[in-house]
């Protein structure tokens, strides 16, 4: 029996050594899509070209010839990312047959190490979301609990890397969009610095804020990616030049002596008493490891939330403006519309959160509550920024829960915005200041998985994933029951 | 707080075409209700900081070949102008 619940790097090392057959893992990885999917619906479209790819692959292995560092990895891709020739729907209506002329960078940089993508995920329609309930084709499931939401916007991606439906999964994540769904789900994910990986080919949401980062079934995993998509871009210029850093290397360096903050707005009023035990302990295993733990206050989170909503709708009501039904969007006829009625008439098909954004990004920014709304809203990011600068002036690194909930039923919030947005209260603040920050698996509480985050200074992302990586070694979790 | 006129004009601007502006209402009102919480947040005095890219560090502004018609992935087209209707 093959196993498919392999991490990254040991795929590599069998596929490498000729141990494991890359067409017979992409094929099992397939059936383990086909027996499993119908009840999670991580998937919105699958490669049918994953089994040739693999068998290509196999013969390069077997001829001696030079095979890329993936060797044939499957990884599922959220479907906002353009792969050349394929679907690319953003979980969106109105993309439903949009087919990406060009590749997105991160996907190029993986065709060339040989990744193969097994298939596009699911995501709340143009990332707007965090429970993936807000897919135009239908919400994924949490394979820990199928009547539970598996976070967002990244669903799709944490579901299949969590049920062995592929190895590693690249979302993108605009205000904790990879690490919600990574701590819900039970894996890895990481949201780089700003500008770490390049978001040349990410359909746009809030560009100022959003990023791609991987997720894996461990912190080693997400090193090896981001040794992979990372690095500076010309086709963006907001990205930055890493030199190339390894962030394999000395993982296993430890924490002895780090200083970690516990960002006290993160662990106080609505954290749930199971995620508060179990930060608690994260805490204390650091403890034990030689970090110095301490609390410091981040004032500016309690505006955090507003903040960000106010700052992505404003972006996202000028990024979405490009589907008008003529660049992008239905197959209209051109004749019998007057101009404005007929792009009017295309975005009638925007799922109702992406109209709610659409206004709401309309109204902030607008003259006469631009002053009270967007500028604040700008300011209350300057101001975190500059206090979260003066947190890592006195430590290394900083902790809180990812998500200050367990998983919560499917419907349950989806009409209460407010208590919605609040989820995002403690993954918001590492998109509003550009930090990199990671959510690690580390507790399963009445069959629901809780994920503690780590959050480092801006290019401090080796010594992140340092930390990470030794949190992570201090936890034995079950596996996940489907 | 938010009327149902805003909305039915901020959908105009926005080009959204929606049936029942009131079905919106509730929603929009309780998060830009939400956003006035941004009031007590005292940042009255704070400059905004913007992140500065030195021009030097762009890609130079030439054009890069794309290597197929783009235009031919469009729906409606004639020869290298876009189909639209008429304004």
């Amino acid at each position: 029996m093959m196993n498919l619940k392999i991490s990254a790097l040991e795929f590599v090392e069998e596929a490498k050594n000729g141990n494991v057959s890359v067409e017979e893992f992409i094929g099992k990885t397939l059936e383990r899509i086909n027996d499993v999917d119908d009840k999670l619906h991580a998937f919105l479209s699958i490669n049918d070209k994953a089994i040739d790819q693999a068998r290509d692959i196999d013969k390069r292995i077997k001829s001696g010839e030079k095979v890329g560092a993936c060797f044939g990895m499957p990884i599922s891709i959220k479907d906002n990312m353009c792969i050349k020739d394929s679907k690319t729907t953003c979980a969106s209506k109105m993309l439903e047959n949009f087919v990406a002329p060009y590749d997105a960078t991160v996907i190029s940089k993986l065709k060339k190490q040989d990744a193969i993508f097994i298939g596009k995920v699911n995501m709340d329609e143009f990332a707007m979301g965090l429970s993936t309930e807000f897919s135009a084709f239908g919400p994924s499931k949490n394979p820990w609990n199928i009547e539970h939401v598996p976070g967002g916007s990244s669903g799709g991606s944490a579901v299949s890397v969590s049920s062995y439906e592929c190895i590693a999964s690249l979302g993108s994540d605009t205000g904790g969009s990879v690490r919600n769904p990574a701590s819900f789900c039970s894996t890895v994910g990481y949201k780089p610095t700003y500008g770490l990986i390049s978001r040349y080919g990410l359909i746009s949401y809030a560009n100022s804020i959003e990023q791609i980062g991987p997720l894996t079934r461990t912190v080693k995993d997400t090193a090896f990616m981001l040794n992979l998509i990372a690095g500076i871009d010309p086709n963006d210029s907001t990205t930055v030049n890493n030199n190339n850093e390894d962030y394999l290397v000395n993982i296993d360096s430890g924490i002895e002596g780090k200083k970690i903050g516990i960002i006290t707005e993160m662990v106080g009023d609505g954290i749930d008493p199971e995620v508060m035990t179990a930060t608690k302990e994260a805490i204390s295993k650091l403890e034990g490891l030689g970090a110095i733990c301490e609390e410091v206050s981040l004032e500016m989170v309690k505006y955090s939330v507003a903040a960000y909503y106010t700052i992505t709708a404003t972006e996202a009501g000028s990024n979405l403006a490009r589907y008008d039904n003529l660049r992008y969007g239905y197959d209209l006829p051109v004749e019998g519309y007057e101009f404005n009625s007929y792009i009017s008439k295309a975005r009638k098909n925007f799922g109702p959160e992406v109209t709610r954004r659409m206004i709401i990004g309309g109204f902030v920014p607008s003259a006469g509550h631009a002053g009270k709304y967007f500028l604040k809203a700008m300011k209350v990011k300057s101001k975190l920024t500059k206090e979260i600068n003066e947190a890592f002036k006195k430590f290394d690194l900083l902790i809180a829960p990812t998500v200050p909930i367990l998983p919560f039923k499917i419907g349950e919030k989806i009409d209460d915005p407010v208590s919605l947005f609040l989820v995002d209260i403690n993954t918001v603040t590492a998109n509003l200041t550009g930090k990199p920050a990671i959510s690690i698996p580390f507790k399963i509480v009445n069959g629901l998985p809780i994920g503690i985050q780590l959050l480092a200074n801006s290019m401090n992302d080796k010594l992140l994933l340092q930390a990470a990586y030794a949190l992570e070694q201090t936890v034995t979790l079950p596996e996940v029951p489907i | 707080m938010v009327t149902v006129e805003e909305i039915e004009h901020v959908s105009k601007l926005m080009k959204i075409d929606v049936d029942d502006h009131s079905e919106y209402l509730e929603k929009v009102q309780t998060m830009i209700s939400y956003f006035d919480i941004l009031d007590s947040a005292g940042v009255e005095s704070e400059e905004i900081s913007m992140p500065e890219i030195p021009i030097e560090e762009l890609r130079h502004d030439e054009h890069i070949p794309f290597g197929e018609k783009l235009i031919e992935k469009m729906n409606h087209y004639k020869g290298t102008y876009v189909r639209a209707p008429k304004m």
